[in-house]
């Protein structure tokens, strides 16, 4: 910084010491009648622009706007050296002279962000500087100044040969090309304020205005000099820009400090209107009017899910933002609290969404507050609908596998032992084949209820939850190490809960994953219980798929907690719980 | 006969039974379609069908019923069911109950009287599971057509309805054929059935019962 800051001092000091120069070679000059009123123009222009630009390089030192003034305003000071009577002296003024347009439409081109954002600005921009650095250049060495009826200019002495001709054509042709720019660049700059959004306009009106005016007036005497009207209005135009010139940099000072001064202004305002309270949207309404944005929405953090939601809990996008938005994120007291996404627009005027931000942070946190228990809210009647359609479907399950097993069996059981009831008279062996037949249906109904039974309270858990898991591990097709399961009793639901978790997952794992070794760990650590299920397999799963997992985490959810899926390609899948068990 | 269920076990226990009790079986069917077909070909006395079937396992087997006896006069059929539902009971009786019978299915583990059942309903009888008649009749509030008969009438009626024969009900409630001619007259009287050929007001005194 304080390099920078010797820099900024050494350019101030040169900004005096060339405007001195040009005082006096102005001075020292005879070759035009209104010397005197350009030279005050000139150090309006030089000092003006360059003492402007310091301000904005120091206020904004990562932006390009600072530095162009600058330049603008040490070309400004160059350009006058023409009037002087000294030859090299007058040589750099001729050529440096028209510099300064260029450099003026590269810095309103990129007002306000310091960059050339699309391709058309920078070859515009491109165009300029080769119209006033080269084509300037090769006019010059064909003109020789005193033989154009200016015969107390200096000699030129990079004059290669005096060709009215040729300069003429070259001047001629650099006329035409600054004129075609200028329209251009003129037509940009109205289209870019009619589409700024309204706190951008307030700030920018001036600069584009005055700016816009100083093209048009420029414009206008390229015209006049082509046509080759008489001298008075010529100078007349000329002495009109110059002004418009010198006003420049005080536009730049106005748009400066009425963007601070509305921001201060804004940030007061919404604070008074916070003050006032309101119902759900004012907070959103006294944001947009401090942004000056209309579309600005509001983002409300839920730690819990890890998500943003908007004022009724429903989640919301922000990352990335809609096209067109950029979403600032507000802290309060350290934490996230919200985001306001806003018009890309705004992007050039941080500060002010952040000093608008943090203004609001203490609402905005209420507000979150409210957000967040709607998500919560609306979370849970989501999961509540889920489990109750989930709860309809299992019962419609059962009966159906009741229907087809065990009643199926039940039924040809009775039919085989009304049969041989009417055969035990006649033939006993085959009556007695039948009761075996019999004996055969009824341990195999017993072993399907006992199944169903299984599903709906696994009387393991009884036992507990570590022998029940055990069970678990012992069915399953695949080896399962049993790393660690909590010996002592847990609340019921949260057993039961850890025990279908685990179930579905080893089933998930034994269709699916193609594992040699899953392993179960089950740990209480405080008052949350903490469920992992990893295999060795293909991985890959897919959350969506199945309603088994979407079942077990809204089985989860109904005791907050919460289930997670890792499952990368080739990786193996991991299945996370954690449920309070306070 | 035609037996159809979608169990194999079931059809095929039940084509035993039958066989044991001297009925010939032509053929068996697993879904709708295979009983349609079969039956048309056949033109059986009486087809017994499980009411559950493919595809949607729920009432695939009272359609078929019903497209049957629209179109197949001379066809029995037999519904059976694993639970007992009286809307069940009245979609299917409830326009005509000759030739018509819904049964519990675990009756067919009575042998000789699901038989008889069946044998009933292929000679254009009807067969009305007991539970649904002590359903019926079990209800707390007597309904309407009902209240004028005594309790002795109701239980002639209820038998009536299950299909039995005057000399089946005489059997069952332990009383003379001659008292139960009785009843069966008196019961007529009270439901208001216009006198007509004894089966048909016996078909129209069932429909009065089972629309109670």
């Amino acid at each position: 910084m304080r390099g920078l800051r010797r820099i900024q001092v050494g350019i101030a000091v040169a900004a005096v010491g060339l405007g001195v120069g040009v005082l006096l070679a102005v001075a020292g000059g005879q070759h035009n009648i209104h010397r005197g009123a350009y030279a005050a123009l000139a150090l309006g222009i030089g000092w003006g622009f360059t003492g402007t630009g310091l301000y904005a390089w120091r206020r904004w030192p990562a932006s390009n706007i600072g530095p162009l003034m600058i330049a603008v305003g040490f070309a400004g000071l160059v350009k006058t050296l023409a009037f002087s009577n000294d030859s090299v002296i007058f040589t750099i003024g001729s050529l440096g002279e028209v510099l300064i347009y260029a450099l003026l439409i590269h810095l309103l081109l990129s007002f306000p962000s310091g960059q050339l954002d699309s391709r058309v600005d920078r070859i515009l921009v491109f165009i300029a500087y080769v119209n006033t650095i080269a084509v300037q250049f090769a006019a010059f060495v064909f003109t020789d100044p005193t033989a154009q009826g200016c015969s107390q200019c200096p000699a030129n002495p990079l004059l290669i040969d005096h060709a009215d001709g040729a300069a003429g054509v070259i001047g001629a042709a650099q006329l035409d090309i600054a004129v075609a720019v200028l329209g251009a660049v003129v037509a940009i700059l109205y289209r870019r304020w009619r589409d700024s959004i309204p706190s951008q306009r307030r700030a920018f009106a001036p600069v584009l205005a005055v700016g816009s005016l100083t093209f048009l007036l420029l414009m206008s005497s390229l015209i006049v000099e082509q046509a080759g009207l008489p001298a008075g209005i010529d100078d007349g135009l000329t002495l009109a820009l110059f002004g418009s010139l010198a006003c420049l940099p005080f536009a730049f000072m106005v748009g400066l400090v009425r963007s601070r001064f509305s921001q201060a202004e804004a940030v007061s305002s919404l604070v008074a209107r916070l003050g006032g309270g309101g119902g759900r949207g004012a907070l959103r309404d006294a944001l947009a009017e401090a942004l000056g944005d209309p579309s600005v929405e509001l983002a409300y953090w839920v730690p819990s899910q890890d998500a943003y939601v908007d004022a009724d809990g429903q989640p919301m996008r922000v990352d990335p933002a809609p096209k067109g938005k950029i979403a600032t994120a507000i802290e309060h007291e350290g934490r996230r609290v919200a985001a306001i996404v806003h018009d890309a627009g705004l992007a050039e005027e941080g500060d002010l969404v952040h000093a608008v931000g943090a203004a609001a942070a203490l609402t905005l946190e209420n507000e979150r507050l409210d957000a967040e228990l709607r998500a919560h809210v609306e979370q849970l009647r989501a999961s509540r609908a889920r489990i109750v359609t989930a709860g309809y479907a299992e019962r419609r399950r059962l009966e159906r596998d009741l229907h087809d097993g065990a009643q199926q069996r039940l039924m040809a059981l009775g039919i085989n032992l009304r049969m041989a009831r009417n055969q035990v008279e006649s033939d006993a062996q085959q009556a007695a084949a039948l009761i075996d037949a019999s004996l055969e249906e009824l341990k195999k109904a017993t072993a399907e209820l006992r199944e169903l039974a299984r599903g709906i309270h696994p009387a393991a858990l009884d036992g507990g939850l570590a022998a029940a898991l055990g069970g678990l591990a012992g069915r399953s097709p695949v080896p399962v190490d049993l790393v660690e399961a909590p010996h002592e009793r847990l609340p019921a639901p949260v057993e039961s809960a850890v025990y279908f978790v685990v179930a579905e997952a080893l089933t998930n794992v034994a269709r699916y994953a193609r594992a040699n070794t899953a392993s179960v760990t089950v740990a209480r650590n405080n008052d949350h219980v903490h469920v992992q299920i990893s295999d060795d397999g293909i991985g890959g799963a897919d959350p969506a798929r199945g309603s088994g997992l979407r079942g077990l985490s809204d089985r989860v959810a109904a005791l907050d907690g919460r289930l997670e899926l890792t499952s990368a390609d080739g990786d193996g899948t991991t299945v996370r719980a954690r449920i309070p068990c306070g | 006969m035609i037996v159809a269920d979608d169990s194999v076990l079931l059809r095929e226990g039940v084509t035993r039974l039958l066989e044991n009790a001297g009925h010939e079986v032509v053929g068996q069917a697993a879904d709708r379609e295979e009983l349609m077909r079969k039956a048309r070909a056949h033109k059986p006395d009486v087809a017994i069908i499980d009411i559950r079937m493919p595809p949607t396992h729920t009432d695939e087997g009272l359609q078929a019923a019903r497209t049957i006896r629209k179109e197949l006069p001379g066809t029995g059929v037999v519904v059976l069911s694993a639970y007992i539902e009286e809307a069940y009971a009245l979609e299917l009786l409830g326009e005509n109950p000759a030739g018509v019978g819904y049964l519990l299915k675990d009756r067919v583990w009575d042998g000789d009287r699901f038989a008889e059942a069946v044998q009933r309903v292929a000679e254009g009888g009807s067969a009305l599971d007991p539970e649904v008649v002590s359903h019926i009749l079990g209800r707390r509030r007597v309904p309407e057509p009902l209240q004028e008969l005594t309790p002795r009438e109701r239980d002639v009626l209820g038998l009536m309805a299950e299909g039995r024969s005057n000399q089946a009900i005489a059997d069952a409630l332990v009383i003379s054929g001659r008292a139960v001619e009785k009843h069966v007259a008196s019961i007529f009287t009270k439901l208001h059935l216009p006198p007509a050929p004894e089966d048909h007001r016996r078909v129209l005194a069932v429909l009065a019962f089972l629309r109670s």
